[in-house]
């Protein structure tokens, strides 16, 4: 598809409109799995934009949240594209809000992105206490935890649910990433999970590496 | 400690500071939210918000510590009446805090529902989701009202008997009798209780002419809920503002900004001055604060004390910056010397109130002592050489004009004066209708003022 260049322009644009357009229009002329794919890697580069004139104070807080419903629902009228049956998924990641936390803005987010890239999300919601994820990991065997927060106290809960995989036996079974604005290097090792990122995108590129694609 | 002699002291502090007068020293505005209060007193956190148990020490306990000269209490929100009914707006969390998770009261397509009459809405639709136990028959749902307002002016009231003790046994400074209110402005109303943070961010790329709609017609319902009985330039109108620094500045000019500004001016043109939290951080929205009416108290959490001084220093009057986390980080002399930073850069020629920039909610979020040391600072340090002259102004003539005059007229079929209710029933007892009608408008105003309260 020739309008790669345009999808990212208008995601970087918040151009809902102008994106909505062409992704219809595309999708009207039943996309082989390889185009959307690349369609969707357009709209990723269109969210690396928004991320980018975020941190120019070019767009503030509701921008992103905007630009992550964009994306949702970019995503969801690609998905049927690329055809459930053929499509085996990357990895597996079990996400959610750590207990004491109800933000989920950024959890869903990085959700939509990561979900775009081939991964298969248990989504688990926000507030959620640690033995919800040990059970979830159980139950699933996801390759990677994600774990998402942004108030200080989120840190302390990070924390806690880390210890409890550990004490589950589990830890060595998944990889660990945790986001969210307060989330530091110092406070990744005091947790103890495997990476920490303040970017969406940055966190999807952390599970590619990790599952290798 | 001669309490009546504090007590004046303090007055005289803060009359100086609202009359544009250099004050003797710069006074203190240190709030402790009860939550911090209940864990300092070293009582379970979520059961004695519910028993009350114990709270009397507890705030006598924190008021030997807290050195603020204006009244330090908050408000809590009150679990029972919560509780009763069904909230989804204030929910407690395990930890014993009671919170603001993302709620949406209304749907997109419910605008021009909300703009008719947003009282009514409010009170149809908007509530019974918020509130899902209203969610029920008429009968069932207006006794499950009775209760939620029994269970509320319970606590109010128990909270105002401990106010007035602390206020006689410490000599804090309270407003006049009547002059305070709190309220907040339009755009934040929407997206607070009715369109969520989601939902507004959604709203504002979408249907922004919707949002301004909106905005306009829940004004006169907002001024109501600000405006109290004895406005007052001692007292004040407390708006925490919570969306602007999250939205783009051209976005907060068109849909943000307009609402807010009238609404502020309508205050000031009654006599009553506001107190502006600007939550994280307006640097971007100075500009528009300095057009706001002269003695404007504006509460800053973070940016720029040196360029807010410089900007608004004269025309209004300034408080916080002091960043409560450093409290918890710093040493004792560290903390002392980051007041002294901040008194230097506003202190200087009045119009200055000493405050955190935020306050703490729970006990591990500062060190006691610190926090101790830090206002002992204060009251011993910064005594004005100027004190009782005038404070240097701004020049009027470069002010703009009010933005209006007008105080829009708030309407509701479920809200009525007494003129109102009067009308369908003459058969009311001649010579007792001054009685009467007082005694029916303030149960009028206390059902108005409690579901105030629930968003
Ligand atoms: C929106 C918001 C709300 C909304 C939440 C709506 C929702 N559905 O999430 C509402 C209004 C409901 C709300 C409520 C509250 N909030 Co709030 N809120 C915010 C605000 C404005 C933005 C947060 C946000 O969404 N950021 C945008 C997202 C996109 O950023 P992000 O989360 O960092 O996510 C990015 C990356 O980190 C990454 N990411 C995120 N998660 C993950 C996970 C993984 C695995 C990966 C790889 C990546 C990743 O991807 C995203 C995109 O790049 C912040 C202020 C601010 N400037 O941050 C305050 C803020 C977080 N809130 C705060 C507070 C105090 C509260 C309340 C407690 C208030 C109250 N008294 O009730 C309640 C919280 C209740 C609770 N227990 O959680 C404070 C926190 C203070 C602190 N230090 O702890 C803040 C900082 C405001 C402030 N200045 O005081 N809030």
């Amino acid at each position: 598809m020739e309008n790669l260049k345009a999808v990212t322009q208008a995601m970087g644009n918040l151009d809902e409109a102008k994106l909505m357009n062409i992704i219809n229009d595309f999708v009207s002329k039943n996309p082989a799995k390889g185009e959307v794919l690349e369609v969707i890697k357009a709209c990723q580069d269109g969210m690396a934009i928004v991320g980018k004139l975020y941190e120019e104070d070019e767009y503030f807080v509701s921008d992103l949240v905007f630009s992550g419903e964009l994306m949702t629902e970019a995503i969801n009228i690609l998905k049927p594209f690329i055809g459930d049956t053929s499509m085996v998924k990357v990895g597996s990641i079990v996400l959610g809000t750590v207990h004491g936390d109800m933000h989920d803005i950024g959890k869903n987010i990085f959700k939509s992105m990561v979900e775009a890239a081939g991964f298969k999300v248990y989504d688990l919601g926000i507030d959620q206490p640690a033995s919800a994820f040990v059970e979830k990991v159980k139950e699933v065997k996801p390759d990677i935890v994600g774990l998402s927060g942004v108030l200080t106290l989120a840190l302390e809960s990070m924390k806690d649910t880390v210890a409890e995989i550990k004490e589950a036996g589990l830890r060595g079974n998944v990889k660990i990433i945790i986001g969210g604005n307060p989330v530091t290097k110092e406070a990744c090792e005091r947790i103890g999970a495997d990476a920490f990122t303040t970017s969406a995108a940055e966190g999807v590129r952390i599970c590619q590496k990790w599952i290798k694609v | 400690m001669n309490v009546h002699r504090v007590q004046q002291e303090r007055k005289q502090l803060f009359e100086a500071v609202y009359n544009g007068i250099i004050p003797r020293r710069v006074p203190i505005m240190a709030n402790l939210p009860i939550e911090f209060c209940i864990q300092y007193a070293g009582l379970p956190l979520a059961e004695t918000q519910w028993t009350l148990d114990g709270i009397e020490d507890a705030l006598d306990k924190a008021c030997k510590i807290v050195g603020s000269d204006y009244y330090p209490f908050g408000f809590m929100r009150f679990p029972a009446p919560l509780q009763i009914l069904g909230s989804r707006g204030f929910v407690m969390g395990s930890n014993g805090f009671i919170q603001h998770p993302e709620v949406t009261g209304m749907e997109v397509d419910e605008y021009d529902d909300f703009i008719k009459n947003p009282y009514d809405c409010i009170l149809e639709k908007i509530l019974p989701r918020l509130y899902p136990e209203l969610d029920a028959d008429p009968v069932t749902r207006s006794l499950i009202f009775a209760k939620a307002f029994k269970a509320h002016y319970d606590y109010q009231e128990f909270f105002m008997k401990i106010e007035a003790k602390m206020v006689q046994k410490y000599g804090f400074y309270t407003a006049p009798k009547g002059s305070l209110a709190a309220v907040t402005v339009p755009f934040d109303f929407l997206a607070d209780f009715l369109r969520g943070f989601k939902g507004i961010s959604m709203d504002v790329r979408r249907c922004p002419q919707k949002i301004l709609e909106a905005c306009e017609a829940v004004l006169p319902l907002q001024i109501k809920k600000g405006m109290p009985k004895r406005p007052s330039k001692y007292g004040q109108t407390f708006i925490p503002l919570h969306m602007g620094p999250y939205l783009r500045t051209s976005d907060f000019e068109k849909l943000y900004w307009p609402t807010f500004s009238k609404m502020v001016q309508i205050f000031s043109d009654a006599g009553q001055p506001c107190r502006l939290f600007c939550e994280h951080d307006w640097m971007r929205y100075l500009d528009y604060l300095q057009e706001l009416p002269e003695n404007t108290r504006l509460h800053f959490e973070y940016g720029d004390p040196k360029l807010v001084k410089e900007k608004l220093g004269k025309k209004h009057i300034i408080s916080g910056f002091y960043p409560l986390t450093y409290l918890k980080t710093a040493t004792k002399q560290q903390c002392i010397d980051k007041a002294k930073e901040l008194i230097d850069v506003l202190a200087p020629g009045g119009k200055y109130v000493f405050a955190f920039d935020k306050s703490p909610v729970s006990l591990d979020s500062v060190d006691i002592n610190n926090y101790i040391a830090v206002l002992e600072y204060i009251v011993q340090n910064t005594e004005y050489a100027s004190a009782g002259e005038l404070a240097p102004a701004v020049d009027k003539t470069v002010d703009k004009p009010a933005v209006t005059k007008e105080i829009p007229i708030f309407k509701s079929k479920y809200c009525r004066t007494w003129e109102e209710y009067k009308k369908g029933r003459p058969a009311i007892i001649a010579g007792l209708e001054h009685v009467i009608a007082s005694k029916m408008q303030n149960y009028e105003d206390m059902l108005f003022d409690m579901i105030s309260r629930l968003m």
